[in-house]
């Protein structure tokens, strides 16, 4: 048998890669991780129990919390100690666990602010969105049955609504890396089908981590899945390969 | 199937989309309702044809004092100031303690063109530098030199605030102060700077600050109007600008960061950039009303600037409603014209009712007085008829037209102090008293009646959102 000529996984940068990753809150170990690595515009659901270390997952790559030792990378780029305004700018997108949307803005106004390029004080005076964006901007608050509360402001919507609104946010951002904290937490199953759809749609162009507890859900997203414990990497692979794994049947079940 | 998120919405949807977006234009800015706009309109021309015409009118018809004209002006610089406050604190949810100091930069640098020669001034140097303890013989120091120029004045009194507040606000907030800690901080150095003016060194009068302007500004009448007008102007245009940048997309960012800044890092948004922004414009703004004010008072001393001042701009601009500028107008006049009318008649009451006016507002009127505005605004939205929803505004022009006329001196006489008896209190104040809580009575009764509203309008919006959106929408816009 011959072996193939290029072994791609090894050659190209992965989109996302930890590499001896700890993070220490005073003493406690939240995450601790020797490799972790998502390719290019691949899904990775990351799941576990509470306390897992899921959100610092995130929190790590998105620079919101430093590690206390490893590096982080982003697309080949060091991120371990860049400032999460320049993380952001290199095109990592972040929805938090609890919908956090600018309250006192319309619907249509946090929007705008996500859409991508102007982020400096001049061209946010004087520049204004084209029509090609405001279409844009219409449709996907058409998809996620936001439309008609275009002009509400965000303080005014329900749990679902802020949902959708930060997962829209994130869509017009058009970011390489998503990073999505439980997106269908307190959602009905109607508005879980809906934005399991939104996430696979994605998934051809973008790189998503999906954190979810819903199981329902993470099989509908039938990606491949990491699962946490314990701040540390338990086991990989598809739904069914992690469902049989024992460490995680014992860590789900047991004790 | 791996095409753009919105992939299964047809050009005819995309289309209605688009069209119920034109039509929806006035939504986005906030310009909720035909009836309303009107009502806006008229306000705002009631009150301009009001300052620009009736005023110089009645003066010059005899009605109206000088002074009072000349009065009315330094509260006009006021409003100025509180369009800056109100773009920093009520946008962007700075609380700056230090605006008193940008007011007296500004006051300051005009302050120095009036004492020289070339500024009307009699004396080649101002009085005091005459005096021996200056230690200067007679000479004029270098830093006033350039002062000579009226052109130099104009350009100083504007971007020495501005490139102060702008310095302050990089080096504070570029680390990431926030909230409490950069009051703390503004305060202090509102303290600082009014300790070091008060120092002979400073070669700036020291505590009895610049006087003498001699060219007679707050006593001939044409100067007293001009300055009036010159002072209205500038504040109608300094709103303009406030407007256009509020109404931009940078305005939503100020909010943004006022809602959470936070949230803002990880959409790729450097807030401190817009929070300087912020800073600077509302610094010049004070410049600018401080200008204005110097020339009108004849005096410009470091009182003007002290910390107690400083607070008091942030407490008229929550008077008047923060997050609005024409509230933050509204509520520098009225605070201005109450404490000028307070403090002639009871001159040790007036720290009390300051207080008072604080804490009232704080607890009762978080929206201020332009609430009462809004929530007539609310109510004709929600289909309320004009003259219904009117009643809601009549405490504000109730309080608006005695502060007016007291303002301007035309309280009826039997309402004033008799004469017979100086120590009493005049009727006039109970009549306040008395519009002051008919105010809270109203307030109390609209908000309940506004918030029952608003709670049936969101419970109706969510379960209409649970049949297809475009299909409600679509039936909406046509109806």
């Amino acid at each position: 048998m011959l072996a193939p000529a290029i072994d791609l996984p090894m050659v190209s940068t992965p989109m996302v890669a930890l590499k001896d990753v700890t993070v220490s809150f005073d003493g406690f170990r939240a995450l601790n991780i020797s490799a972790f690595s998502v390719a290019h515009n691949e899904l990775r659901v990351v799941i576990g129990p509470n306390g897992a270390g899921k959100t610092t997952l995130c929190d790590v790559i998105s620079g919101k919390t430093r590690v206390t030792a490893g590096k982080v990378y982003v697309d080949g780029v060091d991120v371990t100690h860049l400032p999460d305004v320049e993380i952001a700018r290199i095109g990592v997108g972040r929805k938090f666990q609890t919908p956090t949307v600018f309250d006192s803005l319309t619907v249509y106004e946090n929007m705008e602010l996500a859409l991508p390029g102007r982020r400096n004080v001049w061209r946010n005076l004087l520049g204004r969105e084209s029509p090609k964006q405001r279409a844009d901007i219409m449709q996907i608050l058409n998809r996620v049955h936001l439309l008609r509360e275009f002009s509400t402001p965000a303080k005014y919507l329900s749990h679902g609504q802020r949902q959708w609104l930060e997962i829209s946010m994130l869509i017009i951002a058009d970011p390489r890396l998503l990073l999505v904290d439980e997106p269908a937490a307190g959602l009905t199953d109607k508005e879980t089908e809906l934005t399991a759809q939104l996430l696979l749609e994605l998934k051809g162009a973008h790189t998503l981590i999906v954190i979810e507890h819903d199981m329902d859900f993470v099989r509908r997203l039938n990606s491949r899945i990491t699962v946490l414990n314990e701040g540390q990497v338990l086991a990989e692979g598809d739904m069914d390969e992690v469902q049989r794994h024992p460490d995680v049947i014992e860590a789900y079940l047991g004790r | 199937m791996h095409e753009s998120p919105a992939s299964d919405v047809t050009d005819s949807d995309a289309q209605r989309a688009q069209e119920l977006f034109q039509s929806s234009q006035t939504f986005l800015m906030r310009m909720p309702d035909i009836r309303v706009m009107r009502m806006r309109m008229a306000a705002g021309a009631i009150v301009l044809l009001l300052l620009y015409a009736l005023v110089p009118l009645l003066n010059i018809a005899g009605k109206v004092p000088d002074y009072k004209v000349n009065i009315l002006g330094q509260y006009l610089c006021y409003a100025i100031v509180a369009l800056g406050v109100d773009l920093i604190w009520g946008y962007t949810g700075l609380l700056s303690l230090c605006q008193a100091l940008f007011f007296a930069l500004g006051a300051y640098a005009m302050a120095m063109h009036l004492s020289l020669p070339e500024g009307g001034g009699q004396y080649k140097i101002p009085q005091f530098m005459e005096f021996a303890y200056y230690g200067h013989g007679g000479q004029l120091p270098a830093f006033w030199q350039p002062f000579r120029h009226f052109g130099f004045a104009l350009f100083a009194g504007i971007a020495i605030p501005g490139i102060f507040a702008t310095l302050f606000g990089f080096l504070i907030l570029r680390s990431r102060v926030r909230g409490v800690y950069f009051s703390i901080i503004t305060q202090a150095l509102a303290a600082a700077t009014w300790l070091l003016m008060c120092r002979n060194e400073m070669l700036l009068g020291g505590t009895n600050g610049l006087t003498n302007f001699y060219r007679p500004m707050t006593a001939d009448r044409r100067w007293i109007i001009s300055l009036y007008l010159l002072t209205l102007t500038v504040l109608v245009l300094a709103y303009l600008f406030c407007r256009s940048i509020v109404k931009s997309r940078l305005g939503r960012v100020l909010v943004a960061i006022r809602d959470k800044e936070t949230r803002l890092y990880f959409a790729g948004y450097k807030p401190y950039a817009f929070k300087v922004f912020a800073l600077a414009v509302g610094g010049m703004l004070a410049g600018i009303g401080g200008m204005l004010y110097s020339p009108q008072t004849g005096i410009i001393t470091p009182q003007q600037m002290n910390v107690e001042e400083s607070i008091l701009m942030v407490v008229m601009v929550a008077l008047g409603g923060r997050g609005r500028l024409w509230g933050a107008v509204c509520g520098a006049i009225l605070f201005r014209a109450a404490r000028s009318s307070l403090t002639s008649d009871f001159s040790g009451a007036w720290l009390l009712v300051e207080g008072l006016i604080a804490v009232v507002v704080v607890l009762f009127f978080s929206d201020g007085f332009s609430g009462l505005w809004l929530s007539m605004e609310r109510q004709i939205t929600a289909g309320q008829s004009v003259l219904r929803a009117s009643v809601t505004i009549i405490p504000l022009i109730a309080v608006c037209l005695f502060l007016a006329t007291e303002a301007l001196g035309l309280t009826p006489r039997f309402l004033q102090v008799d004469p017979a008896h100086p120590q009493g209190i005049a009727p006039k104040y109970y009549v306040l008293v008395a519009i002051l809580i008919a105010v809270g009575v109203f307030h109390r009764l609209n908000s309940k009646v506004t918030n029952k509203r608003a709670l049936i309008a969101s419970a109706s919006s969510v379960t209409a959102n649970a049949e297809p959106s475009l299909e409600a929408a679509g039936i909406k816009g046509g109806s």
